[in-house]
């Protein structure tokens, strides 16, 4: 029984170990192949962080990286701000809306990827101003995308501090439905929301098909900029690729760092 | 007048009539407890009386004032709901200022009050705690003082002990009593458990299928159930048809059910002569249940329970052939 | 109460408006356009649905963006199913590694992972120069460049996705099922058959589903690695509107929604599969 036991353990550690082994290798090849010069044979040769010195001594590229966070950042305070509003109307007056609102915030799964920009575009290539500024196009793009994750956060926190409940109470209490949800709901779930909200930031982060299809060169974002580069030069390529990489880590990281703080919290 | 007054209340949800045209007053001071089967109504009754949700029809009178359309912030009660619904990103003295601070009262008055109601629960010392430190019973606690820190007109108290475990839950009991007794407010406790409603109340509404099946003192209620859903719910009681009656008593009885408890019987091996009926049966089964037995005997075929005080010198045996007795003040026509 | 009733309702507006403007009236518009006639005439055709179906060029593209969604997915969910069921018996730290090790490549897809398998297989990548050095042909005439090389880099981007699906699924069997499987004398294997599959069945469906929506929209990944030189539904969708070639709208609405009824049946599968949850209240 023991060996048995032993032997089907040896076996789950050997498949984890083989498909880490397999997602990393991209990774580190990406890794090696911006730190040397040549890489023809099996071992790379000529150590150099000559990349990485050109790609921060690059104006441009810090430029694409500030306009990544503002088109990541702005679209996702607004969405969250407008997905708050509509679940007070949803939980505190009409809780048989919310299979409308889950409905709504579905269908982004069925338009994903490049079906979305591409219908807008269609739709407002032509139109007046605000509907025909692609900055517009782009930000309200970005919000319906991310319209899953959002909603979907926003949702499992007030279910899991039993929003209308607290509601309830505050109610009884003396306080308006208003001040109820704002300023007793909010700050309950405000930690379990930004967790959600860091995940549709790493979203928007490594979009490239939306900002190809609704800016193409005119707004080079940072995901742009490593297209520009990828066919110039293959190791800074790979510089560009890394750096994005470690910040869309450092976004996730944050966010786990958040969740798992909120777990003791209630743990306690 | 009364306190409290509910007029002909009617409640739906979607086609589902849950309260029937309730009527019900309820006097200042008192300790009312509205009883009944979980889906009968009575925390909808409580939670239209607390504003949380709008009746269908009828009027709700408050301390001589009409509150059926008021906002519950503006209706001046206080509720302990069965979850504690504490704020969780708040401690224990930020819970109960809550609502003291949206009365912009000032701070001496708040902090004293705070301090009254936290020496009043018995949780010196947890001020500073937030609610997820602390045990059920404890945050139930907390709730309470939520409650009663807000000086209402009356306190509702939706089930507030069923999701506490047993040996906590009468401790909760004698501390909501006393709180009840030396503040002098007027509460309405909605329970499913009749034990606890005996032991708590001034008054009892016995709710079924969303209308008052009976209203009275807790002894009322319990001696004098007025139908077999009353008498069913209330003391487990024998409930016999006229056809058995007469079976059992070989005297006529009218058409009807009657319902006789099981602690009245009166059982002996000789002869019984100080009941009014008094009859021979067999016992086909005994139960102990807490401190008393419960046999199961047929007399004449027809099978009653009868509860004997657990003593070792009454203590009968399956088969034994017995003398029992009762008086006829205790089979409860309904 | 009455005069509350407009104000609360304002707050739904902007998400309404939000969902109204960008989400609904552009699929409506798409979906409208693709029955208008080539060329910007008022008039109902279905001629752009049979070009479609009938062009070869726009067959290929669907035949092949099937292909590479239906490999991509099972592919990718087998060695996820592999990877969850061992995250179920692992508990030390390795399973914490992985996890973490999960969480952070899902991340890494579209424009970079084009270009780490082009350093690795392309025509002058590391693995294909060894190859070439060394007389392994298998890697020397790697196929990148092609569906098969598609395949290869969709399923390094459905292995974590689907991997991170199915391990909450595995969080659902229980221990004692499988005592009770053994108290009646079944192996491990019988376990698996009868009780632990047929469990997961809806989780590995609605996986499935997902996986397959995700490789059927991707765009990033296959455009970086071969721009429009392949025949996919993405790539012919997108070249409609942007890019050199003659912008055709009716044309392109109506591939945009052949690919949301793929889009719709794969995710409507899903919710058929998974149980659903009560309300809130």
């Amino acid at each position: 029984m023991n060996a048995q036991k032993n032997k089907k353990h040896i076996g789950a550690k050997i498949a984890i170990v083989v498909i880490i082994a397999y997602l990393l290798l991209p990774l580190v090849m990406t890794l090696i192949y911006s730190l040397f010069r040549e890489w023809i044979d099996v071992v790379p040769g000529g150590f150099t962080l000559s990349a990485y010195t050109e790609l921060f001594t690059d104006p441009l590229f810090w430029k694409a990286v500030g306009r990544t966070v503002i088109i990541s950042i702005v679209p996702i305070i607004l969405c969250t701000v407008f997905v708050l509003l509509a679940m007070y109307v949803v939980v505190v007056y009409h809780p048989e809306w919310d299979k409308m609102i889950q409905i709504l915030c579905t269908i982004p799964y069925a338009i994903q990827g490049v079906i979305l920009p591409i219908c807008v575009l269609s739709l407002y290539s032509g139109a007046p101003d605000p509907f025909g500024d692609r900055m517009f196009m782009l930000i309200a793009t970005y919000m319906v995308v991310i319209l899953p994750y959002v909603y979907q956060g926003i949702r499992n926190n007030l279910n899991g501090v039993g929003a209308s409940r607290l509601i309830e109470a505050a109610q009884m209490l003396g306080a308006s439905r208003f001040y109820a949800f704002f300023r007793v709901v909010i700050p309950n779930i405000m930690s379990g929301v930004t967790v959600s909200v860091m995940l549709a930031m790493a979203i928007v982060f490594g979009d490239f098909v939306i900002i190809n299809t609704l800016a193409g060169g005119r707004f080079m974002t940072a995901q742009m900029y490593l297209y520009d580069v990828m066919k110039k030069s293959g190791q800074r390529t790979c510089a560009v690729i890394v750096i994005l990489f470690l910040v869309t880590l450092i976004i996730s990281a944050c966010a786990f760092f958040l969740q798992s703080r909120g777990k003791d919290g209630k743990d306690r | 007048m009364a306190y409290i007054e509910f007029k002909n209340i009617d409640k739906y949800y979607g086609d589902n009539h849950v309260l029937k045209g309730i009527n019900l007053e309820i006097n200042k001071g008192d300790f009312v407890t509205l009883l009944g089967p979980s889906g009968c109504g009575k925390s909808t009754l409580l939670r239209c009386l607390a504003g949380l949700e709008k009746i269908s029809g009828g009027q709700i009178m408050l301390d001589g004032e009409d509150i059926t359309n008021k906002d519950p912030k503006d209706r001046n009660i206080g509720m302990v709901f069965q979850q504690y619904s504490l704020f969780p990103n708040m401690t224990v003295e930020e819970n109960l200022s809550f609502g003291l601070k949206l009365q912009k009262l000032d701070n001496s008055e708040i902090s004293r009050r705070v301090k009254d109601a936290i020496d009043m629960v018995e949780l010196k010392g947890k001020e500073k705690e937030y609610p997820s430190n602390l045990s059920g019973g404890q945050q139930q606690r907390v709730a309470l003082a939520r409650g009663i820190v807000m000086q209402p007109k009356v306190l509702l108290l939706d089930e507030p002990l069923s999701a506490i475990d047993a040996k906590l839950r009468k401790s909760l009991q004698t501390s909501i009593r006393r709180i009840h007794k030396e503040l002098g407010f007027t509460s309405v406790f909605v329970t499913h458990d009749q034990d606890e409603a005996m032991v708590m109340s001034d008054v009892i509404h016995l709710f079924h299928e969303g209308k008052i099946e009976q209203s009275g003192s807790p002894v009322e209620v319990y001696t004098k159930p007025v139908t077999s859903f009353a008498a069913g719910f209330i003391g487990n009681y024998n409930i016999l048809d006229s056809r058995a009656m007469e079976l059992i008593t070989g005297k006529k009885w009218k058409d009807g059910q009657i319902a006789i408890r099981p602690e009245t019987f009166f059982l002996s091996r000789n002869e019984i002569t100080t009941e009014d009926y008094c009859m021979q049966g067999l016992i086909t089964d005994s139960v102990p249940r807490g401190n008393v037995l419960r046999y199961t005997i047929n007399i004449n075929d027809v099978e009653v329970y009868a509860d004997v005080l657990f003593r070792s010198i009454s203590m009968y045996n399956i088969g034994d052939r017995l003398n029992i007795g009762v008086s006829d003040h205790n089979c409860v026509r309904l | 109460m009455k005069g509350q009733k407009k104000t609360y309702l304002l707050a739904l507006a902007p998400f309404l408006l939000l969902c109204i403007l960008f989400e609904i009236i552009p699929v409506i518009y798409t979906v409208v356009t693709s029955f208008f006639p080539e060329g910007g005439e008022i008039g109902f055709t279905l001629e752009n649905y049979i070009n479609i179906f009938t062009g070869k060029l726009y067959q290929q593209a669907i035949i092949n963006s099937l292909l590479i969604s239906i490999f991509s997915s099972v592919i990718g969910l087998s060695v996820a199913f592999i990877g969850a069921k061992a995250v179920h018996e692992e508990h030390g730290r390795l399973k914490t590694v992985f996890m973490s090790i999960l969480n952070m490549v899902s991340n890494f897809s579209g424009v970079p992972l084009a270009f780490a398998y082009i350093i690795m297989f392309g025509n002058i990548g590391v693995m294909t120069m060894i190859g070439a050095n060394y007389g392994i042909e298998f890697l020397a005439e790697f196929p990148l460049y092609s569906v098969w090389g598609l395949i290869l880099i969709y399923v390094y981007f459905q292995i974590p996705l689907s991997t991170l699906l199915l391990i909450p699924a595995f969080d659902s069997i229980r221990k004692e099922w499988k005592e009770a499987v053994a108290l009646l004398g079944g192996s491990s294997m019988t376990f698996w058959r009868k009780v632990g599959i047929p469990v997961l069945m809806p989780s590995i469906l609605g996986t499935f589903s997902v996986l397959f929506a995700n490789a059927l929209a991707a765009y990033a990944t296959a455009y970086a690695l071969l721009m429009n030189n392949v025949s996919l539904l993405p790539i012919r969708l997108s070249e409609q509107f942007v890019g050199d070639i003659i912008q055709r709208p009716e044309f392109g609405s109506a591939i945009a929604v052949v690919m949301m009824v793929f889009m719709v049946l794969a995710i409507g599968v899903q919710n058929k599969m998974t149980p659903k949850k009560g309300g809130s209240r």
